[in-house]
């Protein structure tokens, strides 16, 4: 099976396509999901070929932090990074609660994001 | 002294005296008109207070008023009838002599001038009262005399008392001057001769001795006993009604032989008036007694009864009326702070309610942009990578820069957002141990670039000893944020800026934002706290700022007040606790 690195689960289309082909352009192999179904569907089949999961909140189907919990059911292990456009501190609470690996505010930083993948591999998670 | 004056009058007089009318707390108020509460509420309780008292005291006199008039009746029927027996007595005493010495002595003795003179002897020796005795034959001659006038020869068949004596047996004359030319009464008495002709023994009284009787019975200046025949004739001289024999204006009732006493004026001053007419068992006599006394002089007593009532009732009014006073002023007051209280309150809700809106705008607003933001961010983000990882004119610094400044831009964007978000999220407190020095200076510090170009002279005050704060470093940097901002916007070149710290007590901290800017108009100084209320309409002011301020100190447990003048410039004074409470994290 086929090592992604990055998963992006985001139902802004054109968001995760841009962000997909930066982070492509550093090198990096990345999987796009528009929503929280598909999302568990796809990392049911590929649990152990992801390094990092960015997770929106706001997702049409699931709520993200339902998503989250979803994922740690599945994989505790995998780095997941929670990246809201309007998270509450309530959100931020609960994610971190869930185990999430951070809380990020759209938009996000590109280098920051390959900061956290380098930490990620450096420390071998996965 | 005046202070003294000042303070003491504002102790004692209700707080709603000096209230003042404030346009926002208007529509909140149930009750505006205090002093009509006030007034009303003495005056139910004065009324209900006082009426039974009043009442009680009018019960009181009019029973003092009757039981006055039945005790002055009383008293001046008692002293006319004691009178009435002694003249009676009087009179009957000396009727019953006159006999006796008719019978005893006989015609024969009686014409014996002598003999007459030594019975008068005996008589006024014995009685006292009488002055002379005469033996008078039927045809009216003078038989024998004894007595200090001369009265020799004289005829009495034409006299109005020989007549009447001849008709009766016995006979009691009225006042009258008669030949002597002096006020006597005439005792008669008719008798038969051994010839079986009449004769008249008649003695005279003088009214002296009468006079002396009556005025036994004057207690005080007060009351006046005098005699009066039935035409209304005084029989004895009268202090108030003129001397002997003048003619009176009193009303002679019909002949009771009881005693009356009646109410009426003399000259105006109210007066008892009591009567009762004179006679013996043997003859009736022409005289009325006559008993008057002024009631004020009853009265006396009973009057002093009603000024000692008076005088509680004046005293308990008083009293009664302070207590009342104070219990109104009392209610008032506690009324009146929970109006006001039950106001801030009521505003303070609708604030936050307003906030607490704006708040899901700012949410809305955020949420919408930030997506859009989020995809200019990347795509110019990818632009850029294009840029520097394929192949291309990368000597062109143009396009570079182009996309940095779309980043920068966004950035921007993303940083009005988050405050936009910041403002829903005012509602939760992160507590930490901070420095207000440093919070200002840290503030300070991204306008000093502007203080420097403007010419503005920014001052910081902040004494070392202020302790330590533990509140929201985020929210307290954020109402500095804005304060400090507001005021770089309102002053001009050359002005000042200064920011003054002090502890007010143990628990507060005091400081103070003031600017010698352009000021805030007086009637925008009430609204400039309401949200979407802005002077800057031409600069693009949102109105936000200071909506957002005055919530944020209330959040932290503090205070805010502004004053201002138009040109001069505009002070805020920010109170807030040294230690955030946790009551008012909620």
């Amino acid at each position: 099976m086929k090592h992604i690195d990055i998963l992006l689960i985001d139902d802004e289309k054109k968001f995760a396509a841009m962000l997909a082909k930066r982070i492509e352009l550093r090198g990096y192999s990345s999987e796009i999901c528009y929503d929280g179904r598909t999302a568990l569907q796809w990392i049911k089949k590929n649990s152990f070929c992801v390094t990092l999961i960015l997770l929106d909140l706001q997702l049409p189907d699931l709520y993200g932090t339902k998503v989250l919990s979803e994922i740690k059911k599945i994989n505790p292990a995998i780095p997941v990074v929670i990246l809201t456009g309007h998270g509450t501190e309530k959100d931020r609470k609960e994610c971190e609660q869930l185990g999430a690996y951070m809380f990020m505010h759209k938009p996000p930083h590109i280098d920051e994001l390959m900061t956290i993948m380098t930490r990620i591999k450096e420390q071998g998670v996965s | 002294m005046i202070k003294e004056i000042q303070s003491f009058m504002k102790s004692i007089l209700p707080e709603f005296y000096n209230h003042k009318k404030n346009v926002h707390y208007n529509s909140f108020y149930t009750f505006t008109d205090y002093w009509y509460l006030w007034t009303m509420g003495i005056f139910i309780l004065a009324v209900t207070a006082l009426s039974p008292l009043c009442i009680q005291a009018l019960i009181h006199y009019q029973l003092i008023q009757k039981s006055a008039n039945s005790e002055a009746i009383l008293s001046a029927e008692r002293l006319t009838s004691n009178a009435k027996r002694s003249i009676t007595f009087f009179m009957k005493e000396r009727l019953d002599a006159l006999i006796f010495t008719v019978n005893e002595m006989g015609y024969e003795r009686l014409t014996d001038n002598d003999k007459l003179a030594e019975t008068l002897k005996n008589l006024k020796l014995g009685f006292g009262g009488l002055s002379d005795l005469s033996l008078i034959d039927k045809d009216g001659s003078l038989v024998a005399y004894a007595g200090e006038f001369n009265l020799e020869g004289k005829n009495y068949k034409c006299q109005p008392w020989f007549l009447h004596s001849l008709k009766k047996k016995y006979f009691i004359s009225e006042v009258f001057t008669g030949y002597r030319d002096v006020p006597h009464i005439i005792i008669a008495v008719k008798s038969i001769k051994p010839d079986k002709s009449i004769f008249i023994l008649r003695a005279t009284l003088d009214t002296e001795r009468l006079m002396e009787t009556l005025t036994s019975y004057k207690t005080n200046d007060y009351t006046e006993i005098f005699l009066i025949n039935h035409n209304g004739v005084l029989q004895t001289p009268s202090i108030n009604y003129g001397n002997i024999l003048t003619q009176t204006n009193l009303e002679t009732v019909n002949y009771s032989n009881n005693t009356a006493v009646s109410m009426t004026n003399f000259k105006g001053i109210p007066v008892i008036l009591g009567h009762s007419f004179i006679s013996t068992d043997m003859v009736e006599t022409p005289f009325i007694l006559m008993v008057q006394k002024i009631k004020a002089s009853i009265m006396h007593p009973w009057l002093e009864l009603y000024r000692q009532i008076n005088w509680i009732i004046g005293i308990s009014i008083i009293l009664i009326v302070i207590v009342i006073s104070f219990a109104s002023t009392f209610m008032v007051n506690k009324l009146y702070r929970l109006e006001m209280a039950k106001a801030e309150a009521m505003l303070q809700m609708e604030q936050n309610q307003q906030l607490a809106a704006i708040g899901q705008l700012a949410a809305g607003v955020a949420h919408e942009i930030n997506n859009p933001l989020a995809i200019i961010n990347q795509t110019a983000g990818y632009l850029k990578d294009l840029y520097r990882f394929k192949d291309g004119p990368k000597d062109d610094v143009e396009i570079s820069d182009n996309i940095d400044s779309i980043l920068d831009a966004v950035d921007r964007c993303g940083t009005i957002t988050q405050q936009l978000m910041g403002f829903v999220r005012q509602f939760d407190i992160k507590i930490k141990k901070i420095r207000l020095q440093k919070i200002v200076s840290d503030v300070l510090s991204f306008h000093k670039k502007e203080a420097e170009y403007r010419g503005i002279h920014v001052t910081v005050s902040i004494p070392d000893t202020i302790p330590d704060m533990e509140t929201d470093s985020g929210k307290l940097q954020q109402i500095l944020v804005n304060l400090i901002n507001n005021a770089f916007q309102a002053v001009d070149e050359g002005c000042c800026l200064d920011i003054i710290g002090s502890q007010m007590d143990d628990k507060t901290i005091q400081l103070i934002i003031q600017d010698t800017g352009c000021g805030i108009p007086e009637e925008s100084l009430t609204k400039i706290h309401k949200p979407f209320f802005s002077t800057k309409q031409d600069q693009m002011g949102t109105g936000l700022g200071l909506s957002i301020t005055y919530g944020l100190v209330k959040k932290l447990g503090g205070n805010i007040s502004v004053q201002s003048t138009e040109g001069e410039g505009t002070c805020f004074t920010i109170t807030l606790p040294v230690k955030i409470q946790e009551g008012t994290l909620a």
